[in-house]
């Protein structure tokens, strides 16, 4: 179980180098206002700073107390104020008027903006017109990668998906453009770069214009990662849209992970109180498992709980030495992992209660159904019946925008998910799926303990397109003899491929793929691609502007009243 | 070589002074020097020249005419001064002529006589009008002092960056000064002055009388006074011909001398070089020029005609109408090497090397001897700086040859001060020139930089020979050829006869891709002229779109602005641009220009969605864009309005864009929206409770709950509630309230269109098993076997699947059986199994 990598694939860089360079520049920002201040932290900023900097760090570097940015007013006392803001005109709403309550009250502090990754022009007009231009000072926050495990970094901008998509607001390509200039600087250039769509395009395009106005400074570096993937969303809804089997997937959809920890409730953790967990290659139980379908899970962690009992039993034949040896060196180890082994095991037992209760089955069913184009007449009542029984609106809208893309029909449900087909034109799912071969043929029960292909991550009803893509892009180092996809993607202006020539990448570098999600990827994905590499002996890195699933991909375009 | 220091002349006994010629002038002067203001700057810097300065007629052909030469007296400019009578002449760091008027004003010219702004010294001056001025020269810049008519003194010590101090008055001072000078110390201006036998010290707050220690008795008047280059040092000239010379602090006498001369110098300076003991002021006067220092003789020299002296960092040059010279300390190196039967080790390498070229054996025999003492290295150093004090090329080749044959016989040698001191001298030589006439000594030259001197000849418009420097001594792009082909082209871009194209072009084939050039620059400059259409023309060539913004909307081309911001891909540059169009433009053009780009329409959009809604109104106005007017109508119906009237009003607004954009479903689906929301409103009114903004599903179950079926009916009749939809309703609602009675009544009332396994579903989700089995027999034939199963009829649900012959629904018995209680029934499927498998 749990595949081991090919003895040849290639070692990941070290990516914790971008925590420490966040951490040390904001050390430098907090410097900035000497001696003791608040500090006023947007929420959505708050697990990527505990992740960079957690709160004795921030201690240590003169911040009293901290408080979150919300539409209720601050009791802070102290005489400077700091602020850690995502550059959005609601929060300089907030600051402007918490500094005009201080003006008329009297009250002279010092303010200081922190922008994070960095500030836009319309933030600080924003502030003009409030009139506190001049008594705030400005700075940039740079901090536009987390590593949230080895192989994933996440830019932590889930709105990107929806100003970019929905709004066609393009002040993220920067910041997009920036973040991939910082990797070439610190981890060598990109011999090879791929990418599809629109705003993958773009974004290429600022990136390469930064590394030019560079002097050459970078070029000499040895490459590290020897390929560069750009994904832009909206080629492939449909997997995102899809319910995810897969164990990691499945916590997210059931649990949500946030910034890389989930909370499991008591109904997991079996006592009264709720606990953070932070689910990462560290997590040994986790990292067998994370990428398995979840019919497997449940049968590993009961055998992984055999085994352990058994380490456990070990202890009874031994003489007083070997187990002071056991006590000392094992039993940490030990109880560590059989406290994680209870944990997943609570998760599982909570995930498979909240399945079946609302007939997963039948979901999956459904859905499958639709990625293959059959019973179109099943599918469309089980969506009425979804929607009579008034199960969850979002849900609901998922499934039509399923219906939509995959039938390509303007019909009703096309019509309700209105924000949804503006973003998807024409879709070409049909058409595209047989070019690709995404529904495999399977003679047999698929068996998802030996997968034999991405399908497996879909029970093995569905290749996910995004990773299909790439697959066969990889596989061709180009675009050449995919012409009609691309074409069927909407795409022909924004496919491109692009070999910088470069002699001193060695090959083990050229098994590196940093693949760049915009708009966000799934766990799905993820794993789909993770098991690619291991098959061809690649090693894949994900850089995405968040951890995504169908829930928040239809929560960003629902409209939230303010 | 005999005669090599026939120009020595000894002071004391430890220095000698020389002095050469650096030019012969040709700058056919008509006047004396004397009938003219005079101006020349350090580090060979030009000379100016204001001729009749003194006159006030009017008329043309006798008014004032400014000319600027080079050092070597190249004519650079000459112009007609058509402004007020001037006083003093000075040119600051920047190597620009400041020319300070009788009434305060101060001109600021360009070495080529170009007109660069002007500045007053003060009201104050206006009245008493100025009666002297000096420009000096401090670690900050350029300095103006002033003497008005009142006998006050004002200063201002960067002219830069102009802040002028009125310095306190001197009690009782009835008359001018007879001599005065500025002084610095700790950073501080102050000035020096002299009053009959007193001297005066002023800083800005206090005026303190000064006594030099030291001074000879008998002192009635001070004519003269000199401060040294550095500021370090002051001498005074007094009227019985006494030099007192001592540290500018007025603490410390160095020296003194006396000259027995009582008529009033002409000029005095100091002449010493940086790191030299030996201290010493050249004293002018008409006819006699005297070097004088801590010795009991002075040396004396005769003028032929006029001349002026310009006091330098390690000399003073002298010049008349035919000669430029250059008067210093001999160099302790060339003293060294050069001294009449010296044994310098410089000395005998250079002679060793003279024998070695004539091929005789002396040359060996000098080397042996410096090698014997040990002293090689000294040696070839010494005969490389004594090359770098030498004028004549000749001189300094020798020296160098000297040094190039003493390395021979040396091991490790470091090469770089040999190699420094040839691409130094070979600089040098190629501004000393004539042409180019920049009389820089090595010292003067190390201190000035290499970067200045770039700078001073790219100041006058020396490209091709600063790009040769640059070429020569290798000076990375940026800081060297770049550098000068952007000042080049700030230049060319002012040849106004010159067409838009030609120039354009010129600086481009000249620049191309230089790195470190920024088009956007030379494109400021050139509408800086007034030349907008070369600017942009200028700018198509600037690869970085974000730098051609911020010019073009100077120049109000605010459309091409906004595609360049939106090429760059910088959202922040677009908005800003935006901005700048919203305020220049008239609403309609506004909309329209973005219009034509969606990029920034998106980005206004956005915008305006949280800070300006009814600009957002607007603008889907002007695009006839109904589609998102009606959507910003619905979401004003939420936000805005709070009164149920408005919001059905927003509403109906909306419908009607809906309408016009051809969205019939929109249209209907805002429509029923309205006429729930007063239904709503009425039932509120009639029943009591919640019912606004509870969709219509919710609002037909809340009436369920309140037991109002009759009108929950009616309402699911008026919007046409499809029946599935309302059976699901119905039978959720009647579960809630547990009416078991109710919901057996309705399940009665029609063949259910949605069947009955969710009537078992639900009364079991509510955990009564007695009610949910009168639905399982209910259960059409498909769904029956997963309807026993919910009410836990595992017997029956496998006799049903048996009956059916359904695998699958046989293996879902199955699994419900558990080992104990249903044995027997999991045996008896087996059973069937097998026989189906037999057939």
């Amino acid at each position: 179980m749990a595949f081991p990598h090919r003895p040849d694939a290639p070692e990941l860089p070290d990516f914790s180098m971008l925590k420490r360079l966040a951490r040390d520049q904001l050390i430098y920002l907090l410097e900035q206002l000497p001696g003791k201040k608040d500090l006023f932290i947007e929420a959505d900023l708050m697990s990527p700073l505990d992740r960079i900097a957690n709160v004795s760090i921030l201690k240590q570097h003169e911040v009293d107390k901290l408080y979150k940015v919300e539409n209720k007013p601050a009791l802070s006392s102290s005489e400077q104020l700091c602020f850690l803001v995502r550059p959005r005109i609601k929060n300089m709403r907030y600051i402007a008027n918490l500094v005009n309550a201080d003006k008329l009250a009297g009250r002279t502090r010092k303010y200081k903006v922190i922008f994070s990754p960095q500030k836009f022009y319309a933030c600080e007009m924003v502030l003009e017109e409030e009139g506190i231009y001049g008594d705030v000072s400005c700075d940039e926050w740079a901090f536009s990668l987390l590593p949230l495990d080895v192989d994933l970094l996440s830019m932590e901008l889930p709105e990107f998906f929806r100003d970019y998509f929905l709004e066609g607001d393009q002040r993220w390509i920067n910041t997009v453009a920036q973040a991939l200039h910082l990797l070439s600087t610190l981890y060598g250039s990109f011999p090879n770069c791929y990418g599809i769509g629109r705003c993958a395009k773009m974004s290429y395009e600022l990136w390469r214009k930064l590394e030019e106005e560079e002097d050459g400074e970078t070029k000499g570096r040895r490459p590290e990662i020897g390929h560069i993937f750009l994904l832009d969303r909206d080629m492939d809804f449909v997997t995102a849209l899809c319910s995810q089997v897969v164990y990691e997937g499945l916590v997210d959809d059931t649990f949500r992970i946030k910034c890389g920890s989930v909370d499991f409730g008591p109904e997991v953790t079996s006592s009264d109180k709720s606990l953070k967990v932070l689910l990462n290659a560290e997590d040994k139980v986790f990292n067998e498992i994370r990428n398995e379908h979840f019919s497997n899970v449940f049968g590993f962690l009961s055998q992984k709980a055999r085994n352990l009992q058994a380490q456990y039993d070990r202890r009874r034949g031994m003489d007083i030495k070997q187990m002071k040896n056991f006590v000392s060196q094992e039993l940490k180890g030990l109880k560590q992992e059989h406290r994680l082994l209870s944990l997943h095991i609570g998760a599982c037992e909570s995930i498979m209660k909240k399945k079946t209760k609302q007939d997963f089955q039948e979901l999956i069913k459904t859905e499958h159904a639709l990625l293959e184009g059959f019973s179109i007449r099943e599918s469309t009542s089980y969506i009425e019946e979804h929607i009579d029984r008034q199960v969850s609106p979002i849900e609901s809208l998922r499934l039509m925008c399923l219906l939509s893309i995959t039938e390509n029909t303007d019909k009703a449900a096309g019509k309700i998910t209105d924000a949804f087909s503006s973003l998807a034109k024409r879709s070409n799912f049909r058409a595209i799926s047989k070019k690709l071969n995404l529904i495999p043929r399977v003679d047999g029960e698929y068996d998802l303990k030996v997968p034999r292909d991405m399908a497996y991550v879909f029970s093995g009803a569905y290749v996910p397109l995004s990773c299909r893509i790439i697959e066969q892009v990889l596989e061709r180092r180009s675009w050449q003899g995919l012409d009609e996809v691309v074409r069927l993607l909407n795409c022909s202006e924004f496919a491109f491929t692009d070999m910088i020539k470069d002699d001193k990448a060695s090959s083990e570098s050229l098994r590196l793929i940093l693949v760049v999600f915009l708009g966000g990827c799934t766990f799905s994905e993820i794993s789909a691609l993770r098991f690619l590499g291991r098959e061809k002996g690649y090693r894949f890195i994900f850089l995405t502007t968040a951890v995504t699933n169908s829930a928040r991909l239809m929560e960003a375009m629902s409209e939230v009243k303010a | 070589m005999d005669c090599y220091t026939a120009n020595w002349n000894p002071l004391g006994d430890s220095a000698f002074y020389r002095k050469y010629e650096l030019y012969s002038m040709d700058w056919d002067l008509k006047e004396e020097l004397r009938d003219c203001l005079v101006a020349a700057a350090p580090y060979g810097g030009p000379i100016a020249l204001l001729r009749n300065p003194w006159r006030k007629e009017k008329a043309a052909s006798v008014r004032p005419v400014l000319d600027i030469y080079s050092a070597s007296g190249v004519p650079l400019a000459s112009l007609l001064w058509k402004s007020g009578p001037v006083v003093s002449l000075g040119w600051s760091a920047e190597e620009e002529l400041l020319c300070v008027q009788e009434d305060g004003a101060v001109l600021v010219y360009g070495l080529h006589g170009d007109f660069r702004r002007h500045f007053s010294m003060g009201n104050e001056v206006l009245q008493n009008r100025v009666l002297d001025a000096r420009i000096f020269h401090t670690e900050f810049g350029s300095g103006v002092a002033i003497l008005t008519g009142a006998h006050r003194f004002t200063l201002s010590a960067n002219v830069g960056d102009l802040k002028l101090r009125r310095m306190p008055e001197v009690p009782g001072l009835q008359s001018a000064p007879s001599c005065w000078t500025t002084l610095c110390q700790d950073r501080v201006a102050h000035i020096l002055l002299a009053v009959g036998p007193d001297l005066y010290l002023l800083d800005h707050a206090a005026c303190s009388a000064v006594i030099p220690p030291g001074l000879a008795p008998g002192v009635s008047s001070f004519l003269q006074m000199a401060v040294s280059f550095t500021y370090r040092h002051l001498a005074l000239f007094t009227d019985t011909g006494y030099i007192w010379m001592g540290t500018a602090s007025l603490k410390e006498k160095l020296c003194e001398f006396n000259c027995n001369i009582r008529a009033p110098p002409k000029q005095m300076v100091w002449c010493s070089r940086p790191r030299s003991k030996e201290r010493a002021v050249v004293v002018a006067w008409e006819r006699r020029l005297m070097v004088v220092g801590d010795a009991p003789e002075s040396i004396q020299f005769v003028l032929d005609e006029d001349s002026y002296l310009v006091p330098e960092l390690d000399g003073v040059r002298i010049f008349s109408r035919s000669t430029h010279e250059f008067l210093h300390e001999v160099p302790a190196a060339s003293e060294e090497i050069f001294k009449i039967a010296s044994m310098a080790p410089g000395a005998l390498l250079l002679e060793a090397q003279k024998e070695y070229e004539k091929e005789s054996q002396k040359a060996d025999e000098y080397l042996r001897e410096i090698q014997e003492l040990g002293q090689l290295t000294q040696a070839v150093q010494q005969c490389i700086e004594a090359a770098g004090h030498e004028h004549q090329p000749e001189m300094q080749k020798s020296l160098l040859r000297a040094a190039s044959f003493g390395k021979c016989f040396l091991d490790r040698f470091p090469p770089d001060s040999f190699v420094r001191m040839c691409q130094d001298l070979r600089v040098l030589n190629a501004v000393r020139d004539y042409h180019i006439g920049i009389p820089l000594t090595y010292s003067q030259y190390k201190q000035l930089t290499i970067q200045v001197l770039l700078d001073r000849l790219v100041l006058r418009r020396l490209y091709p020979l600063a790009i040769q420097i640059c070429e020569y001594l290798r000076l990375p792009e940026v800081q060297g050829v770049s550098r000068i082909l952007a000042h080049w082209a700030c230049y060319k871009v002012q040849q106004k006869d010159v067409s838009d194209e030609d120039v354009a072009r010129a600086i481009n084939q000249k620049l191309g891709d230089t790195p470190g050039v920024s088009y956007s620059d030379i494109a400021a400059r050139a509408y800086g002229c007034g030349r907008t259409e070369l600017a942009i023309k200028l700018l198509e060539y600037e690869p970085r779109s974000g730098e051609q913004v911020p010019l073009l909307l100077k120049m109000k081309r605010s459309k091409l602005a906004l595609s360049k911001a939106i090429e760059s891909g910088d959202t922040d540059l677009v908005f800003t641009v935006l901005l700048h169009l919203k305020n220049e433009l008239n609403r309609g053009d506004f909309f329209m220009t973005l219009r034509n780009q969606p990029m920034a329409l998106s980005l206004y959009r956005q915008f305006c969605k949280h800070q300006e809604l009814e600009t957002l109104k607007d603008l889907y106005n002007q695009d006839d864009n109904h589609q998102e007017l009606g959507s910003f109508h619905i979401r004003a119906s939420y936000a805005a309005e709070e009164r149920i009237e408005g919001r059905v009003a927003a509403l109906q607004t909306a419908a009607d864009a809906f309408y016009k954009a051809k969205n019939e479903f929109a249209a209907k689906a805002t429509e029923d929206q309205m006429r729930l929301l007063r239904l709503q409103r009425r039932l509120e009114d009639e029943l009591g409770g919640q019912f606004l903004d509870l969709s219509l599903h919710d609002t037909v179950t809340t009436l369920i709950l309140g037991g109002h079926n009759k009108r929950a009916e009616q309402l699911a009749r008026d919007f046409r509630i499809p029946d599935k939809r309302l059976w699901w309703l119905k039978l959720t609602a009647l579960a809630d309230l547990e009416d078991w009675e109710e919901l057996e009544k309705f399940s009665k009332s029609k063949k259910s269109p949605i069947g009955y396994l969710p009537f078992v579903e639900i009364c079991m989700k509510q955990h009564n098993k007695y009610e949910a089995k009168k639905y399982a027999s209910r259960v059409g034939p498909e769904q029956k076997v997963k309807a026993l199963l919910l009410v836990g009829d595992v017997a029956q649900a496998a006799d049903v699947a048996i009956e059916h012959r359904n695998e699958a629904e046989l293996s879902l018995v199955l699994s419900h059986c558990t080992g104990a209680t249903d044995g027997a029934t999991a045996d008896k499927i087996q059973r069937a199994r097998a026989q189906a498998q037999k057939k």
